[in-house]
């Protein structure tokens, strides 16, 4: 008698449907970042007394998702059937669920040769909502066989104060969103989530482009969802979009959030919103919950680097120097040469560098010769046609309680760092 | 095939009632005793029952199938797998003993043996294939129904729903050797629809299923061969080429939804299955084939004997419809109409 290959056979045959998925996957062992991830909130929800002990749910549709491949990669059919018809029970808004499902059931019956080996009738009726969403399934696997290398950090982080108690990480390519804790000893990874960007892409330039922005921001504020569309989802977290760099190049735009998603999307494609950067509801809910307003910075990259902190700091050094420099020279008081470190199209909120030196003389007049410290510096670099730095650190001259907290944006111009921007924050 | 399908057939489920619903209502208070004591857990008692009846009707299929199903729980596997061996040597078209073979055989990882015996219990009868193909139409209505969700097409033109296949008949056994068993036939009239949904078996996808159009005469077939003619000189080349070329125009006519050809191909002589009218199987044909959007079908290995205005042509069908691919060994029996072939006998199996 013939035989019919079953799914499993496929696969083993080599045959397009998820090779780049199951196969491969059915080699992961569990996630160890998610399992970090359960940990991490169990602990914080002892800490907050306020909050409520709520299951945590980030992650949790992917990892069962990334469960029916590996069970389709060990050609347990029925079993993955079996999960499938749960996890589109449980969510039935989740469309790749129910097209894996809908490959599962039809696999009992035909060869399944493709993720979402939907009839031609129903391929043709569905637009582009096939490719997007096996897409969306490559880029959830490829994010999951690829992990950053362990201790690594995107290349970004220079240096982070204790100020920061978590950083994000946005990489576009691969439709994925990082989440670090910022403990003592450096940034750990903690857990990661898919992430749908612009329907036009990255390198947002003006407004209605539909692109996300690429560079470093901060989270500026928390929306409260009850003040928000369904179609925000779970929450809202507004990012400084335009920052002082995109400014500088004079791009437009506003509005920039990181957001959940409509009731009738559990996620959404990887290319899909006017911008924002999109997370399934428990994800965002996750992010909600755990990171800082104002002090929680958020790199988006087309291509994450991941590097290792103590090379970072080596490539930082050279602008650690500037900065150490800078503040010499404002401790000496000579106004000439502090000035030098001053781009000559400097800004401060408005202000050219004629207009804000009074500014920068009354600060010198407080501080009478004292010498200058400074304190949970931050740095973040961001190299694209330009090398740049945004540094956040408190300014205070010694014998003296408090000072600022300022941010600046430098430039590098040939091997000297120049500050375009300095704010008090 | 390699082992790599073998854990799919873990779940097997073993068939209990389903053969006691099947058979006759004269001993029902024997088989009834029998069921109640096994529900109970009164294995033991449930076995002696059994044995005492047996005693006086050793042949009788339904309380050896039972005896075999209260061996199976009571762990007694290899008497089990004894009981159904014996079973299927003497009922070899009965596919619930194959069935549960299949079960005690996957219980012991001999999975080779347990597909055999599946492959043997879908082959048998043909209501299980008809079984199938329901299953196959539901599965790919499911899958359709997932694949609109997933694309976010408007539900709000539904798919028309699948036709699945009535089983209008309960199968009667035949005796060993030809001959009827002791059992009494089936008091309802053959027409009454008695099976509306699938046996409650469901064999793995992985199996071949069993053909689409098998009439259930293949158990009749077994026990009485047509018998063969030594090859005789009548048979011209010319009436051999056109028997092969009037299956082939049946298959065409199938493959091209050509209802109007594909039931003209089939002679006055031919019995429909399970004793449908003639117009009621027709009806079901035309439905089951212009419900598909496309069907393949493809000819293996055709073999045409002719002998005087009779014609045997043997062949491996290909079949493939939406959601559904089948291949088995198919036998037609043609007969000489004036100057054209027509089908008077189909059956499925080697």
């Amino acid at each position: 008698m013939h035989h019919r290959p079953p799914l499993s056979a496929i696969i083993e045959m080599g045959c397009p449907y998820l090779v780049a998925t199951a196969v491969a996957l059915a080699l992961l062992g569990a996630n160890p970042v998610h399992a970090a991830a359960n940990k991490h909130l169990a602990k914080r929800a002892v800490h907050r007394q306020e909050a409520p002990v709520i299951r945590n749910t980030d992650g949790v549709a992917e990892a069962r998702l990334i469960n029916i491949y590996k069970l389709i990669g060990k050609a347990q059919n029925r079993e993955a059937l079996a999960k499938a018809t749960q996890l589109v029970k449980d969510l039935p808004n989740f469309q790749l669920a129910q097209l894996v499902y809908g490959d599962l059931l039809a696999a009992r019956g035909r060869p399944v040769d493709a993720i979402g080996d939907v009839p031609d009738t129903m391929a043709q009726a569905a637009g582009s909502n096939l490719s997007e969403l096996r897409e969306e399934s490559k880029r959830r696997v490829n994010a999951l066989r690829e992990p950053p290398p362990p201790g690594t950090i995107p290349s970004q982080f220079i240096a982070l104060s204790q100020r920061s108690r978590h950083a994000i990480a946005v990489d576009a390519s691969k439709s994925r969103l990082y989440l670090f804790k910022n403990t003592p000893t450096g940034l750990n990874l903690v857990s990661d989530y898919y992430i749908s960007v612009g329907k036009a892409g990255t390198s947002k330039t003006l407004e209605g482009d539909q692109r996300t922005p690429l560079g470093v921001y901060y989270i500026t504020s928390n929306l409260d969802r009850k003040s928000l569309k369904d179609f925000y989802g779970s929450g809202a977290l507004p990012i400084n979009y335009p920052n002082m760099l995109d400014a500088k190049r004079g791009k437009t735009g506003s509005g920039i959030w990181l957001h959940g998603t409509p009731p009738s999307q559990f996620s959404r494609p990887p290319l899909a919103t006017d911008g924002c950067v999109v997370l399934a509801n428990p994800d965002l809910s996750h992010l909600v919950k755990t990171v800082e307003v104002r002090t929680t910075p958020v790199v988006i990259a087309t291509q994450l680097h991941w590097v290792a902190p103590h090379s970072v700091r080596t490539e930082g050094k050279p602008f650690e120097d500037a900065l150490h420099a800078w503040r010499n020279a404002k401790t000496a008081g000579d106004l000439k040469q502090i000035l030098s470190f001053y781009t000559p199209d400097f800004n401060s909120n408005g202000k050219t560098l004629a207009q804000w030196t009074p500014t920068l003389k009354a600060e010198l007049a407080t501080v009478q010769g004292r010498t200058i410290q400074l304190k949970d510096i931050s740095f973040l670099r961001w190299t694209d046609t330009s090398d740049t730095m945004v540094v956040t650190f408190g300014e205070v001259a010694e014998g003296i309680r408090t000072g600022l907290t300022k941010r600046q944006y430098w430039m590098r111009q040939d091997s000297q760092w120049k500050i375009f921007f300095e704010g008090v924050l | 095939m390699k082992h790599a399908c073998t854990p799919m057939f873990h779940p097997l489920r073993l068939l209990t009632l389903a053969a006691a619903m099947m058979f006759s209502v004269a001993h029902a208070d024997d088989y009834t005793d029998v069921s109640q004591l096994m529900r109970a857990g009164k294995l033991p008692e449930a076995l002696s029952k059994a044995d005492q009846y047996l005693a006086s009707k050793p042949k009788d299929p339904q309380m050896r199938f039972l005896k075999g199903v209260i061996q199976r729980d009571a762990g007694k596997t290899t008497d089990a797998i004894a009981t159904f061996t014996h079973l299927t040597e003497d009922y070899p078209e009965l596919p619930e003993p194959y069935n549960n073979l299949a079960v005690l055989y996957a219980g012991q990882s001999q999975f080779d043996k347990a597909r055999a015996a599946l492959e043997m219990a879908i082959r048998t009868n043909p209501s299980y294939s008809t079984a199938h193909e329901n299953l196959g139409d539901v599965y790919a209505k499911l899958a359709s129904q997932a694949y609109n969700k997933a694309l976010q097409l408007d539900a709000s033109n539904p798919a028309v729903a699948p036709k699945l296949a009535l089983i209008r008949e309960l199968f009667t056994p035949t005796g060993p050797k030809g001959q009827k068993s002791g059992i009494p036939a089936v008091s309802s009239p053959p027409s009454t629809p008695v099976a509306a949904k699938p046996p409650p078996v469901l064999p793995s996808p992985a199996l071949a299923k069993a053909p689409v159009t098998a009439p259930p005469e293949t158990a009749v077939a077994a026990v009485t061969p047509p018998p063969v003619a030594p090859a005789t000189t009548s048979a011209s080349g010319n009436d051999t080429k056109e028997a092969e070329a009037a299956v082939r125009s049946w298959a065409s006519a199938w493959a091209a939804k050509d209802v109007k050809a594909y039931l003209a191909a089939y002679g006055r002589e031919f019995a429909p299955p399970g004793s449908m009218k003639r117009s009621a199987w027709e009806n079901e044909r035309r439905e089951r084939i212009i419900s598909k959007s496309r069907i393949s079908i493809k000819l293996e290995n055709l073999n045409v004997t002719v002998n005087g205005n009779k014609a045997t042509a043997k062949f491996r069908q290909n079949y493939k419809a939406t959601g559904l691919a089948v291949s088995s060994i198919k036998t037609l029996d043609l007969a000489k109409s004036g100057d054209r072939w027509l089908i008077v006998r189909e059956s499925t199996g080697s």
